[in-house]
């Protein structure tokens, strides 16, 4: 930061304190930081314009019920929670419950609120041990990928293990099995837009046996008593 | 002489681009055809999958996909007064092997050459006269191809389709397309898919260039913008900027290679057959020495063997091109005492250099999200794209911001004055790693009468072959090129807001030591006249017409542009002389 520039943002300060503008020019010289307490209650009560507590169905700390129903999303990345939220608000990534929810978020709302959830730890439940040989086949292709269906290992870009790519790629380390094999469906169908280019071409090349083995190897990769994910070390 | 193998009708050494796309194509006109190649057989699954394609260290620093120099290295010097030694750590230049060769380990960038290019020596004597060529350098032994543009315009177009190149034309059929390339050779249509996002870093040159009038354009890729399906029925992904291109292989399916682009369906032919790790010891001449019978290799476990075959494709490496011709007797030796003889006459390569532009910190570059093709640049210093006349000098450098990594062994930019070492030089990098932005210079080869290749009178190969040796420093002229358009650059550099920018350029004498390019061309050039070439206008050998010399080892010197595309449209160009006319009558294409 150059003297010039120290002085230039003082000046702005001042003059907007005289008019009473000091939120708008907070937000010209410098982006509003996100509030993570404000997110927390975002998180446990929702907001004033609608959108109910995400706490209702993925827990105050991120990690969901164990149905698979809703995604786990403690400690995903903020950015990449924003992104989807903005992905269900404007339809680019329909869905019946969430669209409805982003909607009624503000920018501001989706910034603390994601800020919340990425910075907080929730442990992994003990779930059902998935069928070995299933595991092993969601294992070969989230490590190895498949020659026959040219298809790269899903850990080129989830990082190793599913630990995910912060800030743009999620992890799937101990998402929820029925979750991933939803999702893979939902792109294989053409219902997810998001990352078309990329994971639209990566479903359709997988049926649903392969779905389900993926589902069943990213869920247990992380059991409970095991040492969180490598992203959560990096935070 | 080994146990003798069934003949079959085709055999290629090596199994890299130009092995992989002459073996499909004649593999489809029902030929049994054997590829054999001196590395190991790999395929994206399992062999190019992360974390471990991204080991830096192995595959950057101890070069894991290049030839193995411990038991086949290239020896080295700059003049025939020198004694040449053996290369025994590659950084000027990285020969590739294993399947696929070194159109795995390449960065993607996917140039055609200009229609100046393929009648290089004509057209400066057209602009500038006969006496301009000398003035420039008395010792220059530059030549047409034999070729021209048009005759390899569909063969590029073919080419680009089966890679699926990314780019914004910039001449289709003579029209200037605006946003392209407006010095680009015409093209019959547009790239197969649209150019790659500009990154900063070449927004940044963008504004730079404009301001000075420049014609900034998109680089063309081979990592692709979108996913496309080629003619073959073979499918790319989008490239996902990991920045780990060259020196590696992509495992997203996104960058074209023969994994991705031609071998999926080449290894299905039930005509072909791969043999791995088998290495060529030469190739077997009849007591005429006018035709090849086959070749002679060693396999993994030593043993020999003789594959006859009534038609031997040279297809390595453009170095190993031209020594298996002088291993096996086939053509002339070059010998520039005399300049008389043709075999490892006009090796050339490429200038190279660049500046570096400090920016301020404010300015955040992020050169670890990138693709090995994803520069802007401008061509107007390109080949002959502008007026030699009161310069002195013949050809000429693209110059782009071209930034194909961020890695942490490899990259790290410090100012002039900076410590190389120690806590001073740490401060120094964590400051400008994201602030710097590499401006390169990339450009034409010169052939002249002292640049060689021939074997070594000393080194052998671990099967007792003698190696290749070379004979190499940068003509004058290809020095006062590179030099002018290095102040260029410079004025470039300060448009973009460079606080600081450290001029580049190319200079004498040439070393093995850091890496400039991978673009070794020439020893077994193409053109129409025996005495001054190799192999005749569809890369047959003048001295043994069934064996061709296919690859970049043809170019008679070499132009501004990063050459793999060209390549492919030569050998497509071959191909199609070979299917069409050899084929049905085996024999000279072009009379001697």
């Amino acid at each position: 930061m150059t003297a010039r520039r120290h002085f230039l943002r003082a000046a702005t300060a001042i003059a907007a304190i005289n008019f009473g503008l000091v939120e708008l020019a907070h937000a010209q010289s410098e982006p509003r930081k996100p509030d993570v307490s404000r997110g927390a209650v975002i998180a446990a009560q929702g907001t004033a314009t609608g959108a109910p507590a995400c706490a209702l169905c993925h827990a105050f700390n991120g990690g969901s019920d164990g149905s698979g129903a809703f995604p786990r999303i403690a400690t995903q990345p903020a950015s990449y929670l924003a992104q989807q939220l903005r992905a269900f608000a404007s339809g680019v990534r329909a869905n019946a419950v969430m669209s409805p929810v982003a909607k009624a978020l503000s920018p501001d709302d989706i910034a603390d609120v994601t800020a919340y959830y990425a910075g907080i730890k929730a442990p992994y439940l003990p779930l059902p041990k998935p069928a070995p040989a299933l595991n092993k086949r969601g294992e070969l292709l989230a490590k190895v990928g498949s020659a026959a269906k040219q298809l790269p290992a899903c850990d080129n870009c989830h990082g190793p293990g599913g630990a995910g790519e912060p800030p743009a790629i999620p992890y799937l380390a101990g998402q929820y099995a029925q979750y991933i094999s939803f999702e893979l469906q939902m792109w294989r169908r053409g219902y997810r837009k998001t990352s078309q280019e990329v994971m639209s071409t990566i479903a359709g090349k997988l049926d649903d046996q392969d779905i389900a083995a993926l589902g069943a190897y990213y869920q247990q990769v992380l059991a409970p008593d095991q040492t969180p994910p490598l992203q959560q070390e990096m935070r | 002489m080994g146990q003798r193998l069934k003949p079959v009708d085709v055999v290629t050494v090596g199994v890299g681009l130009t092995g992989s796309l002459t073996a499909l194509e004649l593999a489809k006109t029902g030929l049994t055809v054997v590829g054999i190649e001196r590395g190991a057989g790999r395929d994206t699954v399992p062999d190019f999958q992360s974390p471990a394609i991204h080991d830096e260290l192995r595959f950057s620093i101890r070069k894991a996909m290049m030839q193995d120099n411990v038991k086949e290295a290239v020896t080295f010097r700059n003049n025939s007064d020198q004694t040449a030694l053996p290369i025994r750590r590659w950084e000027s230049f990285l020969p590739g092997t294993g399947l696929g060769g070194a159109f795995v380990h390449w960065n993607g960038q996917s140039f055609r050459f200009q229609v100046a290019d393929f009648i290089y020596k004509t057209h400066i004597e057209q602009r500038y006269g006969k006496k301009f060529l000398a003035a420039c350098g008395s010792d220059l032994t530059i030549q047409d191809w034999g070729v021209t543009y048009d005759e390899l315009e569909p063969h590029y177009d073919r080419f680009e389709y089966l890679c699926g190149v990314s780019g914004k034309a910039g001449n289709i059929k003579g029209q200037i397309q605006p946003g392209g390339n407006p010095f680009e050779a015409p093209r019959s249509r547009a790239y197969p898919t649209p150019p790659m996002k500009e990154p900063y870093f070449g927004a940044l040159f963008r504004k730079g260039a404009t301001e000075l009038g420049y014609h900034p354009y998109p680089q063309p890729s081979a990592n692709l913008s979108q996913p496309y399906t080629n003619q073959e029925g073979l499918s790319l992904r989008q490239c996902v900027f990991c920045g780990f291109c060259e020196r590696y292989a992509c495992e997203h399916y996104a960058k074209s290679s023969p994994q991705t682009i031609i071998l999926p369906t080449l290894l299905k032919k039930p005509n072909y057959e791969l043999r791995t790790n088998c290495q060529v010891l030469r190739i077997n001449l009849d007591s005429t020495g006018k035709k090849a019978t086959g070749v002679t290799y060693v396999d993994a476990t030593g043993t020999e063997y003789e594959q006859p075959a009534d038609l031997v494709l040279i297809t390595a490496f453009p170095l190993n091109n031209v020594r298996m011709l002088l291993l096996s007797g086939i053509g002339k030796p070059y010998d520039p005492k005399t300049g008389e003889g043709v075999v490892g006459r006009n090796y050339t390569y490429q200038t190279t250099g660049g500046a570096t532009v400090f920016m301020d910190e404010s300015i955040n570059i992020n050169p670890f999200m990138a693709s090995g093709a994803n520069g802007t640049m401008i061509d107007d210093f390109g080949g002959d794209n502008f007026d030699h006349s009161q310069l002195g000098f013949i050809g000429g450098q693209y110059v782009g911001a071209i930034m194909t990594n961020g890695r942490p062994i490899e990259f790290h930019p410090t100012p002039p004055g900076t410590p190389r070492w120690g806590l001073e030089w740490k401060k120094a990098v964590a400051r400008h790693y994201n602030h710097t932005v590499l401006v390169q210079q990339h450009g034409t080869s010169t052939a002249n009468r002292f640049n060689y290749l021939d074997l070594d009178p000393t080194y052998k190969d671990a099967w007792g072959l003698p190696i290749l040796r070379m004979t190499f420093d940068f003509p004058d002229n290809d020095i006062r090129m590179s030099q002018y358009i290095a102040d260029k650059v410079v004025e470039i550099g300060r448009a973009m807001g460079g606080k600081t920018v450290v001029r580049g350029g190319t200079k004498r004498p040439y070393t093995t030591t850091v890496y400039q390019s991978t673009h070794n061309c020439g020893g077994a050039v193409m053109g129409d006249d025996p005495r001054s070439s190799v192999v005749n206008r569809y890369l047959q050998c003048w001295d043994v017409p069934n064996v061709f010399s296919i690859g970049a080892s043809a170019f008679p010197q070499n132009g501004s542009y990063n050459y793999s595309v060209t390549i492919g449209a030569l050998t497509y160009w071959a191909l199609d002389a070979i299917k069409n006319r050899y084929l049905k009558a085996p024999g000279p294409l072009v009379p001697a």
